[in-house]
């Protein structure tokens, strides 16, 4: 019988012979993961002690903890948040990771990104991790129950299959196909279902660029995203693995609910206009809209191939002055790679502000934007007042987009300032 | 345990699909922790009179992919405070059903439902049918069922006690 990816992980972690779409499952997920947050972490620990008098998480080595929102800290609150994380790691035997990066980033670096692996966290965008073939789930609230049992109630997912075929153009990255297929396919149209994304585009594309797709899946209506393994996949898995697994693939005629597949032949870059993530339009559209700031960073975008491609675009201008353009590396062994390959001067000396990896840039509780003021950024959500001020805007955009703006003070096409890059096409190996 | 009533006027239809609840309470107010003060703030944009106009027992209605985006949970903290009861809506966007799932808040994916709802009509969830029923049109729409965990969650009024409940069934399986 044919199966899916989904459905062969799932089967495994629940400890059965086979499960299907839409069965009811009890699986013990191969790693929990969270960030710091008020009201989530803070929240699993008091619970799981106090209302189910779980003094400790089962199989403690499953669990890792990032401090990754709230760095550096600006308030004693924010502190003591960080300092109770730190205290229950400790007692728990549990990792936590601090001021190493963005966690969806660095869980890959670290090695929790194994393929065939089963991950969960209360946060949606670990999707990522599907880029190396993990089923990372955002299981909200769900996630308690990892903290006071070995397992955790879920569904198994549909899988809808997205193959993504065609040339790449000049100037177009990840970030730009993933918002093409929003455009597509619809925000809603893969709600509830895991995105198996494959296709000759795909195959060329480096781990950055999948990382940044799988991330997104939520603004597809997707429960989590993944991509079957590859010799570039598997190679960065080798010796980081957390644990030892067999890679998992889907079988040749596994049950799909939908195929697509998308040409992206045509695709020149776009931008996510206000007020939705579902509002892809095209880059020529806004071109010439006066923006003051710029963000260069998250979760989703922020690796060494948005700040090569920003560098190149920057290399040997200046910005506008009065633009602030931040740029934000995902993890700091990303910066450490960055600075060793002269970008981060680059940067510098186009009148860029670098900042250590933090997640506050997406949330606006840094480079916060005041009235009337509009942002070209790679963040991860466009809503009005995620960066500040509700009556500010937000137009999210691929790395050279970010960078060719900040040039002009406007929203601006990076093409005339970019010898050839397709920056999707070029394989780069994320640091160790 | 048994599921909740769901039986009320729909104060709200939110028409637009791929909705983004954030904008219920304002997303500068998103950080209100005190929840009368975000009561206040509540639908202010769309209806000025909304939180004088709203019962205990009142229902929202809903388009498709409704919570979409990264849903927060003050606008149906707030919501709860003014007695809404529940969300019927064409569909709901993953992450914001779990989450409000979670908080033991019954959200019911109904087809149709926003075509056939003018705000203030009395709406009626008919558990047993499996369908929601306007009063006013007489119209019965099917809902779609939950997973047994989604039920067993609404029954127990949210996931810690839901949860709780079940562990100590397990415990108790085990010490049998």
């Amino acid at each position: 019988m044919p199966y899916t990816m989904t459905e062969k992980i799932l089967a495994r972690v629940a400890g059965l012979p086979a499960v299907r779409a839409g069965d009811e499952i009890l699986a013990r997920p191969d790693f929990v993961i969270a960030y710091d947050f008020p009201g989530y972490t803070d929240v699993f620990f008091k619970e799981a002690k106090e209302d189910f008098g779980v003094a400790h998480v089962p199989s403690p080595e499953r669990f890792v903890l990032f401090i990754d929102h709230m760095v550096p800290a600006a308030a004693p609150k924010e502190e003591e948040l960080h300092k109770i994380t730190r205290a229950w790691g400790k007692e728990q035997g549990v990792p936590v990771h601090e001021r190493e990066g963005i966690g969806h980033q660095v869980s890959a670096e670290l090695g929790y990104a194994t393929p065939g692996a089963f991950a969960v966290h209360f946060d949606g965008h670990v999707s990522q991790l599907g880029a190396f073939g993990t089923l990372a789930i955002g299981a909200r609230k769900s996630v308690l129950e990892t903290f006071v049992s070995e397992r955790m109630a879920l569904v198994v997912p549909g899988t809808v299959k997205i193959e993504v075929t065609g040339t790449v153009q000049p100037g177009v990255m990840a970030r730009d196909i993933f918002h093409h297929l929003v455009r597509v396919l619809g925000p809603a149209s893969c709600r509830f279902k895991v995105v198996e994304l494959c296709g000759p585009v795909i195959d060329a594309m480096s781990i950055e660029g999948r990382q940044t797709i799988c991330g997104q899946a939520m603004f597809l209506g997707a429960t989590t995203m993944l991509i079957a393994p590859d010799a570039k996949t598997l190679a960065h898995a080798q010796g980081r693995a957390k644990i030892a697994l067999d890679p998992v693939y889907p079988d040749a005629h596994a049950h799909y609910d939908q195929v697509h597949r998308i040409d992206i032949s045509d695709l020149a870059p776009i931008v996510v206009a206000p007020p939705s993530p579902a509002n892809t339009r095209d880059l020529s559209e806004y071109a010439g809209l006066e923006v003051q700031m710029g963000y260069l960073g998250s979760c989703a975008s922020g690796r060494l191939e948005d700040l090569r491609v920003a560098a190149e675009v920057l290399k040997g201008r200046r910005i506008k002055p009065g633009f602030q353009l931040h740029v934000v590396p995902t993890s700091q062994a990303i910066m450490s790679q960055a600075a060793s390959e002269g970008l981060i001067s680059t940067l510098v000396d186009a009148g860029a502000f670098i900042s250590s990896s933090s997640c506050d840039y997406c949330y606006g509780r840094i480079a916060t934007m005041t009235d009337g003021q509009r942002a070209v950024s790679t963040g991860t959500l466009n809503t009005p007042g995620r960066m500040g001020s509700a009556d500010s805007e937000i137009f999210i955009c691929n790395a050279a987009v970010v960078a060719a703006s900040a040039l002009e003070g406007c929203i601006a096409d990076p093409r005339p300032y970019l010898a050839s890059v397709t920056s999707v096409a070029t394989a780069q190996e994320i640091p160790a | 345990m048994t599921l909740p009533t769901l039986h009320g006027r729909a104060a709200w239809v939110f028409t637009e699909d791929d909705f983004d609840i954030d904008l219920i309470v304002g997303i500068k107010n998103i950080k209100i922790t005190d929840i009368n003060e975000l009561a206040a703030v509540t639908m202010t944009s769309y209806d000025p009179d909304f939180a004088r106009s709203v019962a205990r027992g009142d229902l929202l209605v809903g388009g498709a992919n409704f919570g979409y985006g990264h849903p927060h949970y003050p606008a149906m903290r707030a919501m709860r405070h003014l007695g809404v009861a529940g969300v019927i809506a064409e569909s709901f966007s993953p992450g914001f059903f779990r989450g409000e799932i979670s908080m033991g808040f019954p959200l019911i994916t109904c087809p149709g439902i926003r075509a056939a709802t003018q705000r203030w009509d009395r709406l009626r969830v008919d558990w047993e049918r499996g369908v929601v029923v306007n009063q006013q049109s007489g119209a019965a729409l099917p809902f779609e069922p939950w997973s047994s965990t989604e039920r067993a969650t609404i029954e127990a009024g949210g996931f810690t006690p839901y949860l709780k409940a079940r562990l100590a069934r397990e415990r108790a399986a085990a010490a049998a």
